[in-house]
């Protein structure tokens, strides 16, 4: 409890006291009120950031719930090799996200990254993947889903294996469709473990930043600058904004613990029907 | 006999027009000398067994092993110990003013932006006396002189140069001279032939940095700041938009690498790799990266001189070392500064890593490096011939850093389509005018 309250809840309190105040170096403060927030509403790069983010969450999430899924499915079926496929599918999960960005960055180069180079040989051209705002965004999905899958997979297997297999037996003896068996028996029963994950992955989402940082700095063009890189430039890079920084920290709390809590509502009011 | 000639002339050349340059630091022009300095027996028994912290970055592995071979020397000589924490170039400032701000602030910093810093730093002429600085360059001093006080805050470490570098094997390839004098319009001409030839993916490559692009600026006689805090951007918007759209019209054209620096969004980025994996003949960087070319290139690659438009010359930057006066014991964090940076480990350091020196006495001499003499004679004459104009922006030293990153965001941007290079010139024009408005409050 005290390291719960010393290391998590003094520094978030810590935080939103921050927000009200200016400061360019971290040891002087004047407050100024409300002021961080009202610039941070009335500065259009705050509003392309929210853009991005939400663009980057949505799909993200998406993406990585559905293809968690199917993985966890085709894992939890699989015959032979079943630890070398669990290893694969966890594998990114154990490297640094910076490791990672610094990878993709290599992987994904528009004139010497083996993927254009596969891409030129089969006629698809060369796609700059990390110049073009929209393929930007593609590409720090798809990494984002990548680095995480694995852990999703894992989760929502531990889940499947919960099922009880008699009940998948009995459908099958029924003449129940494989589809249908996934459709009305695996997935219902795999509700509260899906919105375990939908949680997850959207936390995961908001707070996404060192992989992009590394990947694409936050370009092309700001494309890819998510709310944590923004609130990383104000708070640390030079010219220092702690208050600002604060400020943006403090809004992300709030849209992460809104969509959390409307998360577990919905999930809870589903139940109740 | 002859070369040792030319670097006199280089050396004396030098120290005259960084001297005429800088008038504007008016610090005392008689020289002193603390080489000798060593610490006093109360000294040493007071600092057996304290422990100093040194934040530091480097550009190659050559000065990381020097500098902890130094710091070997150097707690043998005082019994104290100094803690080195290696810190990524990318992050030196944010974590820098983060551990200020939570009051862990280190004993003695190496810096490149010592402007920052000005608030927390050392006094250095308490514990080394006034003269202390008349041992450095007159215009090496500028950014580590508190603009109130007047006071030596920190001392310059390494002069720094741009200009570019060639791979000599592409060059001799394509058939293509080494050239001893040329501009713009003869290097790109030259760069795209030798990439023609070789068929290499780039013919030419910058570090994403303002602070190399300024060379530019300056060789079309473009400058932004004078050194009385004035934007002067305005009277040379032309030659300016000429220069930016020179350049940013390579990285365009595919013919620089547009990705590396579109795709490393608001970050500092260098192409040594690219220069290293022989990707690209002409690499514009500065002598701060000849250690790791050194080590690392399997070609044969030269320092050739600077293009020459209306001026010729580079473009000064520098590093500096910094004390801060948070260090529990300021003496010892002094003398560590000044250790670092007398004659002997000065000299080392420039041989060993091709630092260019900010003394006088090594100046005076001329230095003779080991390797890549002709290399470090080409940075050596092109400081010589930098316009003193190149020094103005250090008048403003909490700015510098800050005007070449907005600068090479809006390169960023001109490279992407999204504004012209009038329209990057306009900006900063707007911008360089608000910050020095900010600056007087």
């Amino acid at each position: 409890m005290a390291i719960f309250l010393t290391f998590i809840i003094w520094p978030a309190l810590r935080g939103i006291y921050i927000s009200f105040f200016d400061s360019t170096d971290g040891r002087t403060f004047t407050f100024v009120g409300t002021a961080n927030y009202k610039a941070i509403i009335g500065d259009p790069t705050a509003i392309e950031v929210a853009k991005a983010t939400a663009t980057y969450v949505v799909f993200y999430v998406l993406i990585a719930t559905t293809l968690a899924m199917f993985f966890a499915i085709v894992v939890n079926e699989q015959k032979f090799a079943k630890g070398f496929f669990r290893a694969v599918l966890f594998l990114p999960v154990m490297l640094s996200p910076v490791v990672v960005g610094l990878i993709w960055n290599d992987v994904l180069d528009r004139k010497v990254g083996p993927l254009n180079a596969l891409l030129e040989a089969v006629g698809g051209g060369s796609p700059g993947w990390l110049i073009e705002p929209k393929l930007g965004m593609i590409a720090v999905i798809f990494v984002g889903v990548w680095v995480h899958l694995g852990f999703y997979s894992i989760i929502l297997l531990a889940g499947l294996q919960g099922i009880d297999r008699s009940l998948l037996e009995a459908a099958s003896m029924d003449g129940a469709t494989r589809g249908q068996i996934i459709r009305l028996i695996i997935l219902p029963l795999l509700k509260p473990t899906t919105l375990v994950i939908i949680i997850l992955a959207t936390i995961h989402g908001f707070q996404s930043f060192d992989f992009i940082y590394t990947l694409t700095g936050g370009g092309p063009f700001g494309a890819t600058t998510l709310i944590v890189q923004y609130i990383y430039d104000h708070a640390f890079q030079v010219p220092i904004q702690y208050g600002l920084g604060s400020a943006a920290g403090v809004i992300l709390f709030m849209v992460i613990f809104a969509f959390t809590a409307l998360n577990f509502l919905l999930g809870r009011k589903r139940d109740a029907i | 006999m002859k070369m040792q000639s030319l670097r006199s002339k280089i050396a004396i050349g030098l120290s005259v027009v960084l001297s005429a340059g800088l008038v504007a630091t008016g610090l005392p022009s008689a020289h002193a000398d603390t080489s000798g300095l060593q610490p006093t027996s109360a000294q040493l028994s007071a600092w057996k067994g304290k422990e100093i912290t040194y934040y530091f970055y480097n550009d190659s592995q050559a000065e990381l092993d020097i500098t902890k071979a130094q710091i070997a020397d150097f707690q043998k000589l005082t019994g104290a110990t100094v803690k080195l924490d290696v810190i990524p170039f990318t992050s030196l400032d944010t974590q820098l003013q983060a551990r200020i701000a939570a009051g862990n602030a280190p004993d003695v910093a190496r810096l490149n932006n010592p402007g920052l810093y000005q608030s927390v730093s050392l006094n250095l002429e308490t514990y080394l006396g006034r003269k202390y600085v008349e041992e450095f360059l007159k215009g090496s001093t500028f950014q580590v002189t508190d603009p109130k006080t007047k006071k030596l805050i920190g001392v310059p470490y390494d002069l720094s140069m741009n200009g570019p570098i060639i791979n000599v094997d592409q060059f001799k390839k394509a058939g293509v001279a080494i050239p001893t004098s040329w501009n713009w319009t003869q290097l790109i001409a030259a760069a795209k032939k030798v990439q023609a030839a070789n068929g290499t993916e780039y013919a030419f490559a910058m570090d994403k940095s303002g602070h190399r692009f300024s060379t530019v600026l300056s060789q079309f006689n473009s400058y932004m700041v004078d050194k009385n805090q004035r934007n002067v951007l305005p009277q040379s918007k032309t030659r300016a938009i000429k220069a930016l759209k020179l350049i940013t019209d390579l990285y365009k054209a595919d013919s620089a690498p547009k990705d590396l620096w579109i795709g490393s969004g608001t970050k500092y980025a260098s192409p040594v790799a690219v220069f290293v994996g022989q990707q690209v003949p002409v690499f514009f960087s500065g002598n701060f990266n000849l250690a790791t070319l050194d080590s690392t290139a399997k070609f044969n690659f030269q320092v050739v001189p600077n293009p020459k438009e209306l001026n010729g010359g580079g473009w000064p930057g520098g590093k500096f070392l910094t004390a801060f006066n948070t260090s529990k014991t300021p003496d010892l964090s002094a003398y560590f500064l000044h250790y670092l940076a007398d004659k002997a480990q000065m000299e080392q350091m420039d041989k060993g890593a091709f630092w260019l020196p900010t003394r006088n006495d090594l100046v005076g001499s001329g230095m003779k490096y080991p390797k890549r003499a002709a290399d470090m004679d080409v940075y050596l004459a092109d400081t010589a011939s930098t316009p003193a104009a190149a020094y103005g922006i250090q008048s403003v030293p909490t700015l510098t850093g800050l005007i070449y990153n907005y600068l090479r965001d809006l390169m960023t941007d001109v490279m992407g389509g999204k504004i012209t290079a009038a329209q990057a010139i306009d900006k900063q024009i707007a911008w360089i005018d608000e910050k020095l408005a900010t600056l007087k409050k």
